[in-house]
C-alpha cells in the first residue's frame, strides 16, 4: 500500500554566483587557508537498533516493503497515544555512560511543530528543555597536519532521543511524491558536540569513532549508506586568533564519513574564498554534491521555521531511577579502550596489535573467541593481523564473512605451534582449503594431503641416504670443505619428503652421514 | 421508491422511564424486560425525536443483534455488569469498525480501525452502543452549534441549546434516547451540557480514564466522562472505564475504588463556596438562589458551609483558553490531508493541500482556536503567553491544593445562566466562552467535578449545581452528589406536599 499525496516539494537549488573578481574554491592555497581555522560542530543522528519504534509498537526495521510497518499511531489516527520504549530509553542511557555524560534522572519530551507530508502526525517528538543526556564527550586519535598522531577530547553539548520521519520518493518524472512511512517514528539519539572539531581530519575521525561506539554498544548498526548513521555538519572559518566564530553554515546529506570530509575540505575553501574577496558568508543549509565534489545552498520555498517548541502533553517525564540506572550500568558491554587494555593485559600482545584489533567489535570478539581455545595468544593476533586480514580485505572486510570458525582457527594455529606441520603448510596450504572448505577440520586436511611434518628418523634416513647417494661429486666436494651445499642437501630431502620433513631434523642427520 | 409498511409488534409499548441501571436490570430479572425491548424502545425514541439532532449515526442493526447476546447471556448468567445499559458516545470516541469525525468535515468518511479503551471497557461489560452522537466540532464550543452536523436542541425548549461540547451526548439521556452516554469534558463539555439538560455529569480525575481512543482537543486537559440519569449510574460507568492502560502514559496506576458501592455518605462535609456566586449580577438570579437554597439546606443539615475566596480564579479563563489553543493546534496538526480523511479537490501544491483542505474542512472556530495555540506558542510571544499561563496553571493548582487540605469541597453554580437561546452567542465567542466560567478550574487543576440537578429556573430550564473534590477523589464526591440529590429530592417532596396542604 502507497500513499500518494498529489503535490510537489519544491527545492529551489542554486549556486552563488561568482563574479570575474572574486576568488573561487579552487585559487586558495593551502598557505592561505593554513592562515585560517575551520571551527566545525556536528549533529550525528543515529538510528537504535530497538525491537519497535520510539512510540509505537510497530516493528522497527530497515528494507522492509513499503508502508508494510504501520499502526495506527505511525500513521498518526485520530485518537492515539504515544508510548515511550524503555529499550530506547536504556539505549542512550547506555550511549551515554559510554561518553560520560551526565544522565537526566528526570528526562521530557517536547513537540517540535511542523508540516511536512512525511511527517505524520505535524509535529516530531522530540527533546528540547531536558534532553536525556548532557555534558561528555569522545576521545579521537587523529594525524595531524603534520602527520603526527595526536588525541583529543570532542565534548558533546547534550544527547537527546526523538522520532525519525517517514520517506518521500520521488520515482522518476513522476509528478507524484510516495510516502512511506516505514521510518517514521524509528527512536534515533541526536548527538550534538560542542564545536570543538578544527578540521576534516578531526571530524572523520569523529564520527568514526562514535560509529565504533554505538556498533560496540550494541545500539545502532551505524551505517552510513543506509542512512542509520548521519551527520548535519556546521562548518565556520575565522582568521586564526580571531575572538568570534564566523558564520556558521550547516550541510547536509552526505552518506559516508569521506564524503563528509570531502564536503568539509570543499567547504572551508569556499567560505575562505568569500571571505578574502570581501565577500559574507551566509547562514544557510548547504547539501553536498557527491559528483563534483562541492556543497550548493538550498532554499525550501518556507521562510524560516518556527518550531513552537512545547511539551508533549501526551508523555509523562520519565524517570530513570538509581536501580535502573545501575542496571544499565552493569549491563554494558566492554568499550573499545577497555578491550585494548584487557589485550594488553591479559592477553599479553603489543599495544599496536590491540588497537588493530579492537577496530571493530566482530573481530575483537573473534580474537577473544580464538584465545580462549588456544593459549598461543600472540600467534593468535599474527593471524589475525595477517591472513585473516588479507582475506577480510579481499571480501569486504566484514569478519561475518569470514567462514572459519574460531575453533578451527585455534586447531590450526596448534597443529604448526605443536610442530605437527610446519608454519609455511599452516598459512599457505592448509588455511586456503579451510577457506574454501570451512566445515572441515585442519588436521585432517593436513593428513588427507600428506602435509603432516615428518619426524620420523627411519624413514628420513633412508631419504637422506638416497640423496647422499645420488650426488656423490656434490659430497665429495662437500667434504672438501664446501660446507654451503648443505643447503642443497637438505633442500632435496625436502623435495623428496614432499615438504613433509621437519627440516632441522633433515639438517641433524646430513650433518651426521656426511 | 416503495414504500414498505410492517409490524413488528414488540415495538410498539412504552417503558417505564428508567433512572437507575439497577431498576432495569431487576427488571431484566423478574419483569420480562428484554435487552431486545429496551434497544426497540430508544431506537423508536431517537426515530421520534430526529428533530433534536442528538445523533450522527445510529447502529440499529448492530445495537438490536447485541442485545439478543446480551439476552442470551442474561439467561445463561453470564451477563456483565452493564447488562441492559444502552449508550450512546459522543463523536470523538473511537469504536472499531465505525464512523468518527469528531463532527468535523475534515475527517469525513473516516472509519476508527480501533475501540477506546473506555468504550472497550464497556462493551465488555455488555453495554449495548446504539451509536455516535453530536457535537461541537473537535469539542471546542458550548453549545453544540459548532457543529457540521447541525446544532442539537435541547428538548426542554427546542429554540434553546443543550450546552456543549457534548451536547447531543446530555440531550439523548434527557430525552430518554438511551440510557446513559459518554461524553468528553475538556474545559466543562460534560458537566455544562448536562446542567443545561438536567441530567448528571461527571468530569473525573485528569489520568482516572484512559484518553485512548479519545481524538484529542487538549491532551492535558481532555477527561472522558459519562452523562446519566443518576450519580449511581454515573459511579458506576466511571469504576469500569477507569484505572491504568497500557496505551495512555498519561494514565493513572492508582487502584480504582468501587465507586458504586460506595454511595452511603455519612458524617458531616467542610464545603467552601465563593460569595460572589450568589451576588455577581452576571449570574441568573434563579441560579443564585437555586445554589444558595442548596447552601442554607446543608448548613441545615450540619455540615459546615463556609465562604472563601480563591483570588487566582479571575485568570483561569485565560490561563484555559491559552493552554488548550496551544495543545490543540499542535493536536490537529495531524488533520492535514495526506493520510486520511477531507484532502482539498483544489490542492495544486504541497502547501496549497495543506492550507485549502484545512480552510474548507475545519469550521470557525476550531480555524479560530488553531490560528490563537499558533500564535501563544510562537517564538516572540511564547514567554508572554504560554509559559505565563503555564505558570498561573501551577499556581492555580497550589492554591486549589490548599483549598482542598481545609475543606472537602468545592460548591458553585455550573453555569451563570440556563441553556440559551441557539444563535444568541454565536457571534461573540467571549461570551460563549464565559459559559465555562465554572467548569474550566476542574480541567486546569486537574480535580474531579460533578454537575447534579438543581431545579429549574421559572422557564422552566434545567439548573445544576457543581461539587468539585481533590485530585482522586471521586469516590466520596459521588457519595456526596448522591446524597445531595436525595437531600434536594426530600426537600422538592416536602415542598410539594406542603403546597397540597
Amino acid at each position: 500500500m502507497l500513499w500518494t499525496a498529489r503535490m510537489h516539494i519544491f527545492v529551489i537549488a542554486f549556486s552563488i554566483i561568482m563574479t570575474q573578481n572574486t576568488l573561487q574554491p579552487a585559487d586558495i592555497t593551502d598557505e592561505l587557508l593554513a592562515t585560517y581555522e575551520t571551527v566545525i560542530g556536528l549533529e550525528v543522528h543515529c538510528q537504535l537498533l530497538t525491537e519497535s519504534k520510539l512510540f509505537a509498537r510497530d516493528v522497527n526495521r530497515f528494507g522492509t516493503e513499503p508502508n508494510t510497518n504501520i499502526g495506527p499511531l505511525t500513521l498518526a489516527l485520530p485518537g492515539t497515544l504515544p508510548k515511550i520504549n524503555k529499550k530506547a530509553i536504556e539505549y542512550a542511557v547506555r550511549l551515554g555512560l559510554a561518553c560520560g555524560c551526565s544522565i537526566s534522572r528526570k528526562t521530557t519530551f517536547d513537540r517540535k511543530n511542523y508540516f511536512y507530508p512525511d511527517l505524520p502526525k505535524g509535529y516530531q517528538i522530540s527533546q528540547d528543555k531536558k534532553p536525556i543526556c548532557e555534558n561528555g564527550g569522545v576521545a579521537i586519535s587523529f594525524k595531524n597536519a603534520e602527520g603526527k598522531t595526536t588525541d583529543k577530547v570532542i565534548r558533546f553539548h547534550h544527547i537527546h532521543l526523538e522520532e525519525d520521519a517517514g520517506k518521500s520518493v520521488h520515482e522518476g518524472d513522476q509528478e507524484e511524491t510516495l510516502l512511506d512511512y516505514n521510518r517514521a517514528g524509528t527512536p534515533l539519539v541526536e548527538m550534538v558536540s560542542e564545536p570543538d572539531l578544527r578540521s576534516a581530519e578531526e571530524t572523520g575521525a569523529f564520527v568514526t569513532e562514535i560509529r565504533r561506539l554505538v556498533r560496540y554498544l550494541g545500539i545502532s548498526d551505524g551505517n552510513m549508506e543506509e542512512g542509520s548513521l548521519r551527520c548535519d555538519v556546521n562548518v565556520s572559518v575565522r582568521k586564526y586568533g580571531a575572538p568570534e566564530y564566523g558564520t556558521k553554515v550547516e550541510i547536509k546529506n552526505m552518506n559516508s564519513i569521506r564524503n563528509m570530509m570531502r564536503a568539509i575540505s570543499f567547504e572551508e575553501r569556499r567560505q575562505v574564498a568569500l571571505v578574502e574577496s570581501d565577500g559574507q558568508v551566509q547562514q544557510e543549509t548547504r547539501m553536498f554534491d557527491v559528483d563534483n565534489g562541492q556543497t550548493y545552498g538550498m532554499r525550501v520555498k518556507e521562510t524560516m521555521n518556527d518550531y513552537r517548541y512545547f511539551p508533549d502533553p501526551d508523555l509523562s517525564p520519565v524517570v530513570i531511577s538509581e536501580e535502573w540506572l545501575s542496571a544499565i550500568t552493569s549491563a554494558m558491554p566492554a568499550l573499545p579502550h577497555e578491550l585494548r587494555e584487557k589485550f594488553v593485559n591479559q592477553y599479553g600482545i603489543p599495544t599496536y596489535d590491540a588497537m588493530v584489533l579492537t577496530d571493530t567489535k566482530e573481530i575483537a570478539d573473534y580474537f577473544e573467541a580464538v584465545c580462549n581455545k588456544t593459549p598461543a595468544y600472540k600467534t593468535v593476533s599474527n593471524w589475525l593481523m595477517g591472513p585473516v586480514k588479507s582475506f577480510l580485505n579481499e571480501n569486504g572486510g566484514d569478519i561475518a564473512l569470514f567462514p572459519v570458525s574460531p575453533q578451527s582457527l585455534a586447531d590450526l594455529i596448534d597443529l604448526a605451534e605443536s610442530g605437527t606441520v610446519s608454519n609455511s603448510v599452516a598459512t599457505q596450504k592448509i588455511f586456503p582449503v579451510l577457506l574454501a572448505e570451512p566445515q572441515r577440520e585442519p588436521k585432517e586436511i593436513a593428513a588427507t594431503n600428506n602435509w603432516l611434518q615428518n619426524s620420523n628418523t627411519n624413514e628420513l634416513e633412508s631419504l637422506v641416504d638416497e640423496v647422499i647417494n645420488s650426488m656423490p661429486d656434490k659430497v665429495a666436494a662437500y667434504r672438501k670443505g664446501k660446507k654451503g651445499l648443505i643447503g642443497l642437501f637438505v633442500g632435496e630431502v625436502m623435495k623428496k619428503s614432499n615438504n613433509t620433513a621437519d627440516p632441522k631434523l633433515v639438517n641433524q642427520l646430513l650433518a651426521k652421514k656426511l | 421508491m416503495a414504500l414498505i409498511i410492517y409490524l413488528q409488534p414488540h415495538k410498539y409499548f412504552t417503558l417505564k422511564e428508567y433512572l437507575t441501571l439497577a431498576e432495569i436490570q431487576e427488571d431484566l430479572r423478574e419483569d420480562g424486560l428484554t435487552c431486545v425491548k429496551l434497544v426497540e424502545h430508544y431506537l423508536q425514541k431517537i426515530e421520534s425525536s430526529s428533530h433534536l439532532n442528538a445523533f450522527v449515526e445510529v447502529y440499529a442493526d448492530e445495537a438490536r443483534s447485541t442485545a439478543a447476546v446480551v439476552d442470551a447471556k442474561l439467561v445463561n448468567g453470564t451477563a456483565g455488569r452493564l447488562a441492559g445499559m444502552v449508550i450512546g458516545i459522543k463523536d470523538v470516541l473511537s469504536h472499531k469498525g465505525h464512523g468518527l469525525q469528531a463532527a468535523s468535515q475534515i475527517l469525513d468518511s473516516y472509519q476508527a480501525p480501533f475501540t477506546a479503551t473506555a468504550v472497550q471497557r464497556l462493551i465488555d461489560e455488555d453495554a449495548i452502543i446504539i451509536g455516535r452522537q453530536n457535537c461541537d466540532e473537535f469539542a471546542m464550543g458550548s453549545s453544540n452549534e459548532n457543529s457540521s452536523f447541525g446544532p442539537a436542541l435541547n428538548a426542554a425548549d427546542n429554540s434553546k441549546v443543550p450546552g456543549g461540547s457534548s451536547g447531543g451526548s446530555a440531550v439523548a439521556v434527557q430525552a430518554g434516547l438511551c440510557h446513559a452516554s459518554l461524553g468528553s469534558d475538556t474545559g466543562g463539555s460534560v458537566r455544562q451540557p448536562a446542567a443545561f439538560c438536567g441530567v448528571v455529569g461527571v468530569k473525573p480525575s485528569y489520568g482516572r480514564i484512559s484518553r485512548y481512543g479519545l481524538i484529542a482537543y487538549a491532551s492535558s486537559f481532555d477527561c472522558i466522562g459519562p452523562i446519566t440519569k443518576s450519580v449511581s449510574d454515573a459511579a458506576l460507568l466511571l469504576e469500569i472505564m477507569s484505572g491504568d492502560d497500557d496505551y495512555d502514559s498519561t494514565v493513572s496506576t492508582k487502584e480504582v475504588p468501587a465507586y458504586s458501592a460506595s454511595l452511603n455518605w455519612e458524617g458531616k462535609a467542610r464545603i467552601g463556596y465563593i460569595q460572589d456566586t450568589l451576588e455577581n449580577e452576571a449570574i441568573s438570579v434563579d441560579i443564585r438562589q437555586r445554589t444558595k437554597a442548596v447552601l442554607d439546606r446543608l448548613r441545615a443539615e450540619g455540615h459546615e458551609v463556609v465562604p472563601v475566596e480563591i483570588p487566582l480564579l479571575d485568570s483561569l479563563l485565560p490561563t484555559y483558553y491559552i493552554l488548550t489553543t496551544a495543545e490543540a493546534s499542535s493536536n490537529l496538526s495531524r488533520f492535514d490531508g495526506v493520510r486520511y480523511g477531507h484532502r482539498s479537490a483544489e490542492s495544486t501544491d504541497l502547501e496549497s493541500m495543506y492550507k485549502k483542505t484545512r480552510t474548507e474542512a475545519f469550521g470557525p472556530e476550531v480555524r479560530r482556536r488553531i490560528l490563537l495555540g499558533t500564535f501563544v506558542l510562537s517564538a516572540n510571544y511564547y514567554d508572554a503567553y504560554y509559559t505565563k499561563a503555564q505558570r498561573v496553571r501551577r499556581l492555580v493548582r497550589e492554591e486549589t491544593n490548599r483549598f482542598f487540605e481545609q475543606f472537602d469541597f468545592f460548591i458553585s453554580p455550573v453555569t451563570p445562566t440556563t441553556a440559551f437561546t441557539i444563535g444568541e452567542k454565536t457571534e461573540d465567542p467571549l461570551q460563549m466562552y464565559l459559559a465555562d466560567v465554572f467548569t474550566v478550574q476542574a480541567n486546569v487543576v486537574g480535580n474531579p467535578a460533578i454537575a447534579v440537578p438543581n431545579g429549574f429556573d421559572q422557564q422552566g430550564m434545567p439548573i445544576g449545581i457543581q461539587i468539585m473534590a481533590p485530585y482522586f477523589g471521586e469516590e466520596k464526591m459521588l457519595a456526596f452528589a448522591d446524597y445531595l440529590t436525595r437531600l434536594n429530592q426530600k426537600v422538592a417532596k416536602k415542598y410539594s406536599e406542603n403546597q397540597e396542604v
